[in-house]
This record gives C-alpha cells, sequence and structure tokens, in this order.
C-alpha cells in the first residue's frame, strides 16, 4: 500500500471539490483565484510604500507585515526546521535581518518574495547551526516535542507526508513546500531561490515524482515506515 | 491536441491548459493515465496537511521586543561613527589641509617643548639641595671627629689602663656601628632616621674621644 494507500482513507476529504479550491492560479484550474491578483503596478507601488514605512523605522509597518506573511512564514519555517519552537526564532532572525537590510531592497522583486528568501536561508543557517550543535550533544537530549496541529490534520498522513518531505534535496523541499503548501507561484519562487522559472517547474515535478515513489512503497519494504 | 500516454510526464512537469485538458481527455479511456493524474493531484492535495497556521500571539510581542533592541543598538553604533562619517564627508583637500596643520601643530609644539622644557623636575632639586647640604656638614663633621680620633691614637694603641682599653672597647664598637650605619644611608640617602642615628653615633665618638684626652691631661 503506498501513498494511494494511505490516502485512501482520505479519499472524501481530497475529492475534486477541494482542487478547485486551490488558491493559486493555474491553467488548469479555470475557477481558481490568484492570491495576487491586484495589478502587478499596484503591488510594486504598496511594496514600495511599506519598505519605505520599514526603512522609517515604524514598527507599525513591520507589523503589518507580520500580520500578512507571519502565519505562512512560521507554517514554512517549521516545515523546513521540524519544530514550532525553531520556526519561531527563525521568523524573529528574519525580522531582525530584514530590518537590518531594509536599506538594500529596490524593489525589483515583491517584498513578500525577499521576505520569503531571507527566511528560507535563515532557516538553513539554523540547519547548519543545529546540525553542528548536534556533534556536542547527545542524541534526542534536546528533541523538542512536535506541536500539536490543528484538529483537522491526520497525524500520519502528516507525518508521513514530513518524513517524506526531508528525504527530498534542499532545492527539491523548498520548491515543494514554496509551491504546494505555501501557495507561491513558479515565478516568484523563482525569485525566492535564485532559479528559472522552468528549473522551478522542473524541480517540483522531480519533487513530486520522488515524493509519490516514497510514499507509494509498500509500508513493509521500510521505504517509508522505517525511516 | 492529441496526448499519449507517453506526453504524461512532461504535462505534468510544465503543463498548459490545453494539454492539461487533452491529458485527461485521454485518462478517460486510459486507466493508468487516470490513477496517474489523481495520484498527482491528490499529492497537492495531501500537501495541505503541512499547513498550519495557529496563530501565537506571543510571538509578535517577542519579534517587536528585538526589533526594539535593534534599533537602539543600531542607533548607539550611528552615534559612535557620527565623528568618522563628519570625517568622510569633508572634501579630499579639506582633509589634507587639516591633516597637514595637525601635523605642524604637532612639529612646533614638539620644538618648542624640546628648547623650553625646564632642566627637572623642582621638587627634586630641592631635595637633592638638602641632602648635599647634609653629606657636606656630616662630613665636615666627620673630619674633625677624625683629628680628635688621631689625637687619641696614641693612648689607645697601648691602653695603660683598664679603664683605657674600655673606651677602646667602645671605640671599636662605635666605629662598627657607624660604618653600618653609613652604608644603609649610601642606599638610602634620605632616609633621615637613619642620618639622625648616624649623628648620635657621630656625638657618642666625639664625646668618648673627648674624654680620653681630658683623661690624658
Amino acid at each position: 500500500m503506498g501513498i494511494m494507500g494511505l490516502m485512501a482513507p482520505w479519499a472524501n476529504r481530497i475529492g475534486p471539490v477541494l482542487h478547485q479550491e486551490e488558491r493559486r492560479l493555474e491553467p488548469f484550474h479555470p475557477g481558481a483565484t490568484d492570491v495576487g491578483a491586484a495589478p502587478a503596478d499596484t503591488l510594486r507601488a504598496e511594496d514600495k510604500t511599506l519598505a519605505a514605512e520599514c526603512r522609517s523605522g515604524d514598527l507599525r509597518a513591520y507589523e503589518r507585515v507580520y500580520a500578512m506573511h507571519g502565519a505562512r512564514m512560521k507554517n514554512l519555517a517549521r516545515n523546513l526546521l521540524g519544530n514550532p519552537t525553531d520556526a519561531e526564532d527563525a521568523v524573529q532572525e528574519t525580522f531582525i535581518k530584514l530590518q537590518r537590510s531594509i536599506g538594500t531592497f529596490r524593489g525589483r522583486s515583491s517584498f513578500a518574495t525577499w521576505i520569503f528568501r531571507i527566511l528560507v536561508n535563515t532557516c538553513y543557517d539554523a540547519r547548519r547551526s543545529r546540525m553542528r550543535k548536534k556533534e556536542f550533544t547527545v542524541e534526542g537530549e534536546n528533541e523538542v516535542p512536535p506541536e500539536p496541529r490543528s484538529p483537522g490534520a491526520h497525524p500520519s498522513l502528516r507525518l508521513a507526508l514530513e518524513r517524506a518531505v526531508a528525504t527530498l534535496t534542499r532545492q527539491q523541499r523548498n520548491v515543494f513546500l514554496l509551491y504546494e503548501v505555501e501557495g507561491f507561484r513558479h515565478a516568484e519562487i523563482a525569485e525566492m531561490l535564485a532559479i528559472s522559472e522552468t528549473a522551478s517547474k522542473n524541480t517540483l515535478f522531480q519533487a513530486k515524482k520522488n515524493l509519490r515513489q516514497l510514499l507509494d512503497a509498500p509500508r513493509g519494504s521500510g521505504a517509508l515506515g522505517a525511516r | 491536441m492529441n496526448i499519449t500516454c507517453k506526453d504524461r510526464d512532461r504535462v505534468f512537469e510544465d503543463r498548459t491548459e490545453a494539454e492539461w485538458s487533452a491529458l485527461e481527455s485521454h485518462a478517460n479511456t486510459c486507466a493508468v493515465c487516470a490513477e496517474e493524474i489523481a495520484a498527482w493531484k491528490d499529492l497537492s492535495v495531501t500537501a495541505a496537511e503541512l499547513r498550519d497556521y495557529s496563530e501565537n500571539p506571543a510571538l509578535w510581542q517577542r519579534i517587536q521586543r528585538s526589533l526594539r533592541e535593534e534599533s537602539a543598538r543600531t542607533l548607539e553604533r550611528k552615534q559612535r561613527t557620527r565623528w568618522a562619517a563628519l570625517w568622510q564627508t569633508v572634501g579630499i583637500p579639506w582633509q589634507t589641509a587639516a591633516a597637514s596643520a595637525f601635523a605642524l601643530i604637532l612639529i612646533v609644539g614638539g620644538g618648542w617643548f624640546y628648547l623650553y622644557r625646564p632642566s627637572q623636575d623642582s621638587s627634586e632639586l630641592l631635595k637633592s639641595k638638602a641632602l648635599s647640604e647634609v653629606e657636606r656638614t656630616e662630613s665636615a663633621y666627620v673630619q674633625a671627629i677624625a683629628k680628635l680620633d688621631r689625637n687619641a691614637q696614641s693612648r689607645m694603641e697601648n691602653p695603660e689602663t683598664p679603664l683605657l682599653a674600655s673606651y677602646r672597647e667602645k671605640l671599636l664598637v662605635l666605629n662598627s656601628a657607624i660604618d653600618d650605619l653609613r652604608t644603609q644611608a649610601g642606599l638610602n640617602p634620605s632616609n633621615t632616621h637613619l642620618r639622625y642615628q648616624l649623628l648620635a653615633m657621630y656625638q657618642e665618638k666625639q664625646r668618648t674621644l673627648e674624654e680620653i684626652l681630658e683623661d690624658k691631661q
């Protein structure tokens, strides 16, 4: 039994209706609405205004940034780092870096793209430093217990997916989480990760192919269950 | 548009609306493609399991505090570097002129100090003056006692009475004590206590020599 087997009890939840509720605009989802549906010029102007307010040291502007992106930032950080405590630290660090380098934001990319790029780099810095720390501590000594998720989430399905995502390459993990979980478009992901749009699409394809193999593998084979 | 099983991966990777519709039409007659499309879509839906946008109200408070602290640190750094920044705003010719003026002031000041510097510290001068006066007086006193000593020398070489022998012993002790004190005073010339002790010894020696000479008469 693979991914399909794993998801079989959830067949009702993953029916076609849900597909149409995806918020990202995709060519094959004519009914879907794009999050960033506002004209690009308007968005750029808003970004510049927000950046200027942040540059002036206005904490309310930062609060607005947090209100707009905080939840998604924390979610992405949690998926990259594996626990909520580290994720919150990463979000905090990202805001400090944002404050330090706000003067360098020129508005060539969107403000959100810029912030998430900082966040992704911060998460990988945190992962590296955690790996170094782990070398000096006994395994499991500082392990943070998993945070309870929203009631709707199915623990075994989420756990299986988390484990499978963790086995992907860094770039595949980034693209998968940004596209499928956070709902960014390939153009935005390309800007965030400094890759081409085509590379983003290709990486997502590879990531999903690998995930399918991992989740489809029979449980007895140990491909997923043993991880 | 004609789409076959072979095109499936390409459509998954970089699809257009038309290609996707064509693939779905093809899936109506192909069970394998239908299963693949369903699995592909399901993976996207499953990804929603990784979404958890629950709020932690304390997080923003934490971020706000750290942003305030960072602002304060930045301000402090700016104030520290303000003078350096001010210097950088001055043009190169002015910087050169200021550096030249500073160098000129250093040279003139140094020259003036070299020419008109005080030869010695005044307190040091007074101290050495007093000390040399003491040493001069002491030397005169020692010479006067030495004269008395020479006069008494003939009697001391061969003491005729037990009293003279006792004087001789006393003089030997006094001379030894004087030598010790002079050695110590040489190491520490400004020690007044030693000087007074030395003076007392000289006075005792003077009195002893006078008694010897009086006894002779």
